[in-house]
């Protein structure tokens, strides 16, 4: 496998002496280069199957407290330095933003982080014919496991993607990361109900994956889906499988812990740094250099080292997280958290890492009186985010439990309720996942709650 | 460029495919925000590349770079094909394509002005000047700021096995303001406008984007957001409720845009977007909605954010009936999915949002037919509902049939005229019921709106589509949904 360093690094240093030509007081090059295969599967067989190719250049100028930013697909040096003269033109015709002070400044990343690991030959040179492979090998096990299986869906992926960071003031960072993953939903039938279940897996290094449990484990979802009964709307007890709790952990630490929602008033934990918001037993941080999250990193997206910071601690809410721009405007450091994902870059804590218990599903459980067991949520929102109220379905497997048992699946279910609030009490909290997660979540464990308002059905 | 797709096409034959297409295409954006006072985005973007689908073994491939050098595309072909083969050993049955004329054609949006020849500075220039109205409009208060602009092109080059040679040049441009109001012992209240998320979009010259009159609509906005910092809370109970154009095209995109999309029901998204309730068995006999409600998906509408030439399988644009008179007619299509549920013709659906993206079938514009009640008149015609204005929240299930909506700003309508503001209104039911019970739709409040953040597939891709509606009553539904009460 051959990386592509230097020769990004050479374009990186392109970009800044072309900004400097220019008379650009400050700038940041990004230079990414990705190569994302993925095999899709629908009705049991391979439905779409793509590979793409990406070179990406983003050029950010500035002129004391003017700026212009042109992001191309472009990787020879004269188109190249076009762009630079295009993002200077923007510059010189911008209005000054009186609140940006500076690019952020070098800082050593951290020297115990294992670079080399982040990368897989495998994962790197898997073919179609590989993806294929393991596509086959979901759909027979799945096949094998029930004759009321109906359709494999899902995808098998392996993404390679390479990164230079490098700014004017000396910031140089270059990644190179790779990535398997797959997710499978699995469909099964018997003339009368059609039921659904789910389950994933994310490695490195794509020969770890666990096809073979993820297919069973999404197979026999849907064959106990069988016989699915309505439940009326209301407060319950529920356990949250791993991939469940992951989807709320995830909106809530996006919509909460990020400094633009708090400096735009737009985070339901405005003004509420140091106060007991959640339970005792929830303890959360971002950590993007803990080697065991799929998604580790050593640096943010404009360069940043990143770092562990502590979001909360026993229930207490304690930092949040910050890109330069806005740890500037707070008066503080950035955390390493800037994210060029959606939309304008934003800080974001994209490794979320909730800290373990030692329950089982199986015991969360036995300890439900009258709860609701849920795989996963589908299209989650926010209905209020100053006020962190959520809305999402349940889908792939959901059940009734009643007095320690389950008693039976349940048809579609969705959720309406406040974050401070479901999240105000946890009775318990499992091990981490056998199975690995894709970012942007992390390390995010089982949980029961004994509170949680579903406020309609498919059928209300 | 034509002589590059002729080769790509002529070497994927050459490999074993049975059919290819290439497309080579060029994206450009420009982005402008301005936040509290300060330019925040000031933005140019621009890929360019190109993606080569091809049949092969009776299985579709796609590859797709950034790169259209000769040893690139050498490259990708091989792949494409490859990939290919490789999807049509797990097929039982071939991919089979509908006939399609084969076009030789171009196709650009009608634009007054270009957007992109428009000086930056002038468009810079209106959202300062909104932004500056709106903190000015009470300062105390109006906490939040934010105005937006976004002009997009696209110049595509399409070309088949089959012969078809397309070009065409898609052209949008659109954007709006956001404020956000914060007193005292309330918590903060947004209003928006065109439309929120960024505002709204057409595709038209930058005429549209003035048409919008921003600085018109400021004072009028900010007093809102104000209001709804006291307002009454939305009562929870069932209501008859009135949604405007601003709410309604969502509630028209996510029910009943996503569920026509006949990928989506033939389990092409089972593990990620999701299916479908209207399964194949219900064409031309499921009861939608009511007699009222008719729905067309309409790539031809003049200005619709959705509207273009041809789709990217270089099937021509064209109007399909989705709903007629209340039932289920027809799907947007592809044309393997027509021809897997023996329809004569792809509905022109196809579309991808980049140049190394797999088309995917897409919403043009889904528009709800107006019937012949005007604005007022409905208003007027109820005793008692709610009005519901702009979204704030969307959800919907896995079968498009549980929906839950938020929108900025309601108001209360007693005895057929509109009163106090509510905040926080929110309103749930399902699909087919919704629809039933809708029994007016006004014409003279109809227009067209855009959203350009349409999400789907794997890899994910974001899709601007449009859809035409008024003001649309229902009746008996479920309002007042927070936090599960």
């Amino acid at each position: 496998m051959k990386d592509n360093k230097q020769l990004l690094l050479s374009k990186a240093e392109l970009i800044l002496r072309e900004a400097e030509k220019l008379g650009a007081s400050q700038a940041q090059a990004t230079i990414a280069l990705v190569n994302r295969n993925l095999t899709r599967l629908a009705n049991s067989i391979i439905d779409q199957n793509v590979s793409e190719r990406h070179a990406t250049i983003r050029i950010i100028l500035y002129f004391g407290q003017k700026t212009g930013t042109v992001e191309s697909e472009v990787f020879e040096d004269s188109d190249i330095k076009k762009a630079v003269e295009q993002a200077a033109s923007l510059a010189r015709i911008s209005p000054e933003n009186t609140d940006f002070k500076s690019l952020p400044k070098p800082k050593e990343y951290s020297s115990t982080f294992d670079r080399d690991s982040l990368v897989s030959e495998d994962t790197y040179n898997t073919t179609p014919e590989k993806r294929s492979e393991y596509a086959k090998l979901a759909i027979d096990i799945a096949h094998e496991k029930d004759s009321r299986i109906a359709a494999v869906a899902g995808y098998v992926q392996n993404i390679s993607s390479e990164r230079v960071i490098a700014n004017s003031l000396g910031i140089e960072g270059y990644q190179i990361r790779t990535f398997g993953d797959v997710q499978l939903t699995i469909l099964a039938r018997d003339g009368k109900e059609e039921t659904a279940g789910s389950a994933s897996d994310a490695r490195r290094d794509i020969g770890d994956l666990k096809v073979e449990d993820v297919a069973i484990i999404a197979a026999e979802k849907a064959v106990n889906g069988f016989g699915m009964k309505d439940l009326k709307p209301g407060e319950y007890e529920v356990v949250l499988e791993p991939n469940a709790a992951a989807g709320l952990l995830f909106f809530s630490t996006l919509l909460g812990f990020g400094a633009r929602r708090h400096q735009e008033f737009l985070s339901f934990l405005r003004d509420r740094i140091g106060e007991q918001v959640f339970s005792e037993h929830l303890s959360l941080w971002d950590n993007p250099l803990d080697k065991r999250l799929v998604g580790a990193s050593l640096f943010d997206d404009e360069g940043v080292p990143h770092q562990k910071v502590e979001l909360v601690d026993n229930g207490v809410v304690k930092n949040l997280v910050y890109d330069t721009f806005t740890a500037t405007k707070d008066g503080v450091e950035s955390t390493g958290n800037h994210a060029k994902w959606w939309g304008p870059a934003e800080p974001i804590a994209r490794h979320i890492i909730v800290e373990e218990g030692n329950a089982s599903v199986d015991e969360m459980v036995s300890e439900t009186k009258k709860g609701v067991l849920v795989t996963h949520f589908h299209y989650m929102n926010p209905v209020n985010p100053t006020e962190g109220v959520l809305t999402a379905l349940t889908r792939d497997g959901t059940w009734f439990v009643e007095n320690g048992e389950v008693k039976h699946p349940l048809h579609t279910l969705r959720f309406t309720d406040a974050v401070p609030r479901f999240l105000k009490k946890i009775d318990m909290i499992g091990k981490y996942p056998e199975f690995l997660t894709a970012p942007p979540i992390g390390l995010v464990p089982a949980m029961k709650l004994p509170s949680f308002r579903f406020s309609g059905s498919s059928k209300e | 460029m034509k002589a590059i797709a002729e080769l790509a096409l002529d070497t994927c034959r050459n490999l074993g495919a049975s059919y290819a297409d290439i497309r080579i295409v060029t994206v450009k954006d420009e982005d402008i925000s301005v936040k509290l006072g300060n330019i925040s985005v000031l933005e140019i973007r621009e890929k360019v590349g190109f993606g080569i689908r091809c049949l092969a073994d009776g299985g579709f491939g796609f590859a797709g770079s950034y790169d259209p050098t000769k040893n690139e595309v050498k490259r990708v072909e091989k792949l494409a094909v490859r990939i290919a083969k490789s999807s049509g050993a797990t097929r039982k049955n071939p991919v089979e394509l509908v006939d399609e004329k084969v076009a030789t054609d171009s196709y650009s949006t009608p634009i007054k002005k270009d957007p992109f020849k428009v000086p930056i500075e002038e468009k810079v220039s209106v959202l300062l000047e909104v932004d500056k109205r709106l903190k000015e409009h009470n300062p105390k208060i109006i906490k939040f700021t934010k105005s937006d602009y976004r002009g997009h092109s696209e110049d595509k080059i399409f070309s088949s096995t089959e012969g078809a040679f397309i070009t065409q040049k898609i052209v949008f441009c659109g954007g709006g303001f956001t404020c956000m109001a914060i007193s005292p012992g309330s918590p903060p209240q947004k209003r928006s406008y065109p439309g929120s998320f960024r505002g709204d979009f057409s595709t038209s010259g930058y005429e549209f984007f003035e048409s919008r009159n921003l600085l018109e609509n400021v004072e009028r906005i900010a007093d809102e957001a104000i209001a709804l910092t006291n307002a009454k809370q939305c009562p929870t109970e069932k209501a008859t409720v009135l949604l405007d154009g601003h709410q309604l095209m969502l509630q028209i995109h996510e029910s009943t845009g996503h569920p026509t999309e006949l990928d989506r029901v033939l389990g092409t998204e089972a593990a990620y977007a999701g299916t479908s309730f209207m399964t194949v068995d219900m064409l031309n006999n499921l009861r939608y909605g009511s007699e009222h409600v008719t729905l067309v998906s309409e790539a031809i509408t003049p200005g619709g954010l959705g509207t273009y030439g041809y789709d990217d399988e270089g099937v021509k644009a064209k109007r399909v009936e989705l709903v007629k008179d209340g039932l289920f007619v027809g799907y947007q299509s592809s044309r393997e999915t027509a021809a897997q549920i023996g329809l004569a013709e792809s509905s022109g659906g196809m579309r991808a949002d980049s140049p190394q993206k797999l088309p995917l079938i897409r919403m043009s514009n889904i528009n709800l037919e107006p019937t012949g009640w005007l604005r007022d008149e409905i208003i007027e015609d109820t005793k008692h509902g709610i009005l519901m204005s702009t979204n704030k929240s969307w959800s919907i299930d896995d079968k498009r049939l549980n929906f839950q909506f938020g929108t900025e700003i309601a108001w209360e309508i007693v005895d057929g005229e509109i009163g106090q503001i509510l905040k926080n209104p929110t309103y749930t039911g399902i699909t087919p019921e919704f629809w039933g019970s809708m029994d007016a739709h006004s014409k003279d409040d109809w227009r067209l709106f855009g959203t350009p953040n349409c999400g789907k597939g794997q890899p994910p891709q974001v899709m601007y589509v449009g859809h035409g509606c008024g003001t649309a009553r229902f009746h008996n539904v479920r309002v007042g949904i927070m936090e599960g009460k």
